[in-house]
C-alpha cells in the first residue's frame, strides 16, 4: 500500500499542504496557551474543574471524537465498499445514543476522574483498578496509532514529505498543548476543532456541488455512483454488518477519551444535555464524508484500486477545481484532516495521561506532564514501525475491543448491584483475550473474506461472552459484593438537588 | 506496579476549590443521606433505578430492532436495492440520511423521560 502511494505523483502544490498544516498547528498551540492562563489547579488539568458548559463541551466531544477514521476513513470506505460503509457513521453516531441511555448521567455523578477511578470506587478493589487501567492504556494506544497513520498519509499526499513527518508533527503539537494547558485548554482546542472540521468539509463540498450543478456535470452519474460494480470489496454479510454495528454502538461506551469528557459537565442532567447536542453535531457532520464518498465514486474511482481510498477527501477538491480555487479548497480539507488527528490524539493523550499519572506518578501536575509524554511516545513508535490499514476498519477493531472489555464493566457496574471484583476482572479478561485474539488472528492470517468474517468481526460473540462471564462469576462470588454497592448505586442515580436561586454559579 | 508494597502513597482525590461541583457538594448529602439511610429512602432509590433502567432498555431495544431490522429486511427482500428516489437507491437514503433523525428522536424522548423520573423522585424526597 505504501509503495502504491509512494509512486503517486504529487497532485497538490506542496505550499498548500505546508500552509494548512502550519495554520492548524499554530492555532492549536495558541489556543492551548490562552487556556494555560486560566488553568491553575490540578482539577483544571484533569477535568477543567467541571465548569464547561454543554455547548462548549458538546463541541469539544465532537472535536475529539471525529478522528481520522471519520474525516478521511468514511469517505474512503464508501469509495471501496459502497452502501455497506454507511454503517460506520451510523455506528459512530448511535454509540452516543447508547452512551446517553446507559452511562452519561450516572458516570458524571460518580465523581471519579477516569474509568479506573470509577471501577475502584464502585467495586472497592485495587486489582480491578489495575486491570481497568491496563485496558484503558491499551485501548488508548491502539486508537492513537491509526490517527498517526492518517497523519502520515495526509502529510505525504499534500507535501510529499516522508512518512515519519506527519506522526511526529502530531505528537509534538499534542504534547506541547497538553503539557502546557491540561484539560481546560484542551476543551477550547477541541471545541474549535469540531467547527474547523465541519467547515473544512462543508465549504469545499458546497463549492463542488455548485460547480458540478452549473456545469451540468454528473453529481451522482445518473445513479451510477451507487452501483455495486464500483466496489472493490466483497459485499458485507448480514453477520458482518450486525457484528460491526454492535461493536460500534457499544464500543463508544468504553472509549477513554470520551468518558473523561463527561466529568467536565457540572451535573448529571447537563451531561445528558451535552450528549444530546453531540448527537446533533455528529449527525450533521457525517452527511459530508458521505457526500465526498459518493462524489469520489465518480471522480476519483482509481484511488480504490491504488489502495489510497482514504485520500479521497483530500484529493477531490483539486480534481474539480483548477488553480487558486482548487488550492484554497484543498488547503481547507487538509487543515481539517490535520485538526482531526490533532484533536483525537490530544484527547486520548489527556485521558491516558490522567490514568497513567494517577497509577504511577501520584496524580500531581508534574506527573500528569510526564505521563502525557509517555502516552504520546509509545504509539508514535508503534505507528512508525507499522504500516497503515484502512483507517475506518482499524478504528472499528478498537471499538470491538472496548465493547468486549470496558463496556460490560461500565454497564453492569452502573446498573447491577450484584457485580463483584472477581466477576469484573474475569469478564474483562475473557473479553480482552477473545476479541484481542480474534483481531490478532485476522491480522496474521489476512482477510479471508466472508468465510472468516466471524473472526474479523468478533463483537457479536465476544461482547455477549464478556457480559455472561461477568454475570456468572459475580453470581458465583456473591460473597465478595462490596458493602458499599447500594450506597454507590444510589449516588450514581439520584439527581442533584434543585438549586433554589436557579442561576448558574460558574462564569 | 507494586500492589503489595505497604508504603504506596494513598491516592488523594483533588478538586479545585472553586468548582460548582464542590460548592453544590455541600448541599448534596441532605436528600442523599436521607435516601440512603432511611428504609423508605432506599425504596425510592431502588424504584428510581428500576424505572431509569426500564426506560433506557425500552428506548435502546426499540432503536436496535429498527436498526438491525434494516439489514435483515434488505437481506430478505433484495428487490428493495433496485428502488430509487431521484436516482438514489433507497438503502443509501435510509442509511445515509434516514437513521439520523431516528437517533435524535430516541435521544430527545429519553432525555425528557429520564428528567421526569428524576423530578418525580425529588418530589418524593422533598415531601418526606
Amino acid at each position: 500500500m505504501t509503495e502504491a502511494l509512494g509512486s503517486r505523483a504529487l497532485e497538490l502544490s506542496p505550499a498548500v499542504g505546508y500552509s494548512a498544516l502550519a495554520l492548524v498547528a499554530l492555532s492549536t498551540v495558541l489556543i492551548g496557551i490562552y487556556g494555560l492562563r486560566i488553568s491553575r489547579t490540578t482539577g483544571d488539568f484533569y477535568v477543567a474543574s467541571r465548569t464547561v458548559r454543554p455547548w462548549w463541551n458538546a463541541s469539544a466531544i465532537g472535536g475529539e471524537y471525529l478522528s481520522a477514521a471519520s474525516f478521511l476513513g468514511v469517505a474512503g470506505l464508501i469509495l471501496i465498499s459502497g452502501v455497506d460503509a454507511l454503517w460506520f457513521p451510523i455506528g459512530y453516531t448511535a454509540g452516543y445514543l447508547m452512551l446517553l441511555l446507559f452511562v452519561a448521567a450516572p458516570l458524571r455523578r460518580s465523581g471519579a476522574y477516569t474509568i479506573p477511578d470509577f471501577a475502584q470506587a464502585r467495586l472497592d478493589s485495587l486489582p480491578v483498578r489495575r486491570v481497568t487501567s491496563m485496558l484503558v492504556v491499551v485501548v488508548g494506544w491502539l486508537y492513537i496509532v491509526p490517527q498517526l497513520h492518517g497523519a502520515a498519509l495526509t502529510v505525504r499526499i499534500t507535501t510529499g514529505l516522508p512518512n515519519w513527518v506527519g506522526p511526529l508533527a502530531v505528537v509534538v503539537v499534542v504534547t506541547l498543548s497538553v503539557v502546557t494547558g491540561g484539560m481546560r485548554s484542551i476543551t477550547f482546542v477541541q471545541a474549535f476543532q469540531y467547527w474547523l472540521k465541519l467547515t473544512a468539509l462543508a465549504i469545499p463540498v458546497v463549492f463542488i456541488l455548485v460547480r458540478l450543478g452549473s456545469d451540468g456535470a454528473p453529481v451522482t452519474g445518473g445513479g451510477s455512483a451507487f452501483t455495486a460494480d464500483l466496489n472493490t470489496t466483497a459485499d458485507a454479510s448480514l453477520y458482518g454488518t450486525i457484528s460491526l454495528v454492535i461493536a460500534l454502538l457499544f464500543g463508544t461506551l468504553g472509549l477513554p477519551h470520551i468518558l473523561v469528557r463527561f466529568y467536565t459537565n457540572p451535573d448529571g442532567a447537563s451531561a445528558r444535555r451535552t450528549t444530546l447536542i453531540v448527537l446533533g453535531l455528529l449527525s450533521v457532520f457525517y452527511l459530508f464524508p458521505t457526500v465526498y464518498g459518493i462524489l469520489g465514486r465518480i471522480h476519483t474511482p482509481e484511488l480504490a484500486a491504488e489502495g489510497a481510498a482514504d485520500a479521497t477527501v483530500l484529493l477531490l477538491p483539486g480534481r474539480i477545481f483548477d488553480g487558486t480555487a482548487g488550492d484554497l479548497l484543498s488547503a481547507l480539507v487538509t487543515a481539517g484532516a490535520f485538526a482531526a488527528f490533532l484533536s483525537t490524539t490530544s484527547g486520548l493523550v489527556v485521558s491516558l495521561a490522567g490514568v497513567v499519572s494517577q497509577e504511577f506518578f501520584q496524580g500531581s501536575v508534574r506527573g500528569f506532564r510526564r505521563a502525557a509524554l509517555l502516552s504520546a511516545l509509545v504509539p508514535l513508535v508503534v505507528a512508525l514501525l507499522t504500516d497503515s490499514l484502512a483507517l475506518a476498519g482499524s478504528v472499528g477493531s478498537v471499538f470491538a475491543f472496548t465493547a468486549s472489555t470496558i463496556c460490560p464493566l461500565l454497564l453492569l457496574g452502573i446498573w447491577w448491584r450484584g457485580l463483584t471484583d472477581a466477576g469484573a476482572i474475569a469478564g474483562m479478561l475473557v473479553g480482552a483475550v477473545l476479541c484481542g485474539g480474534a483481531i490478532a488472528a485476522t491480522a496474521l492470517l489476512g482477510d479471508g473474506g466472508n468465510h472468516w468474517v466471524w473472526l474479523g468481526q468478533p463483537a457479536l460473540w465476544s461482547v455477549p461472552t464478556a457480559f455472561v462471564t461477568m454475570v456468572l462469576v459475580s453470581r458465583a462470588t456473591s460473597g465478595r459484593r462490596p458493602a458499599s454497592a447500594s450506597r454507590v448505586l444510589a449516588r450514581l442515580h439520584t439527581p442533584e438537588p434543585r438549586r433554589s436561586d436557579g442561576a448558574d454559579r460558574h462564569p | 506496579m507494586t500492589p503489595d508494597e505497604p508504603d504506596v502513597p494513598r491516592r488523594v482525590r483533588v478538586t479545585a476549590p472553586r468548582t460548582a461541583a464542590r460548592v453544590r457538594g455541600a448541599s448534596f448529602p441532605v436528600a442523599r443521606e436521607m435516601a440512603e439511610q432511611s428504609e423508605v429512602g432506599q425504596l425510592f432509590v431502588a424504584s428510581l433505578i428500576r424505572s431509569q433502567l426500564r426506560l433506557a432498555l425500552v428506548v435502546a431495544g426499540g432503536f436496535l430492532v429498527i436498526l438491525i431490522g434494516i439489514p435483515v429486511l434488505l437481506a430478505v427482500f433484495p428487490d428493495i436495492n433496485a428502488v430509487t428516489i431521484l436516482t438514489v437507491p433507497v438503502p443509501w437514503l435510509l442509511l445515509g440520511l434516514g437513521i439520523y433523525p431516528l437517533v435524535i428522536s430516541c435521544a430527545v424522548l429519553y432525555v425528557r423521560s429520564a428528567g421526569r423520573n428524576e423530578r418525580r423522585f425529588q418530589d418524593l424526597v422533598d415531601d418526606d
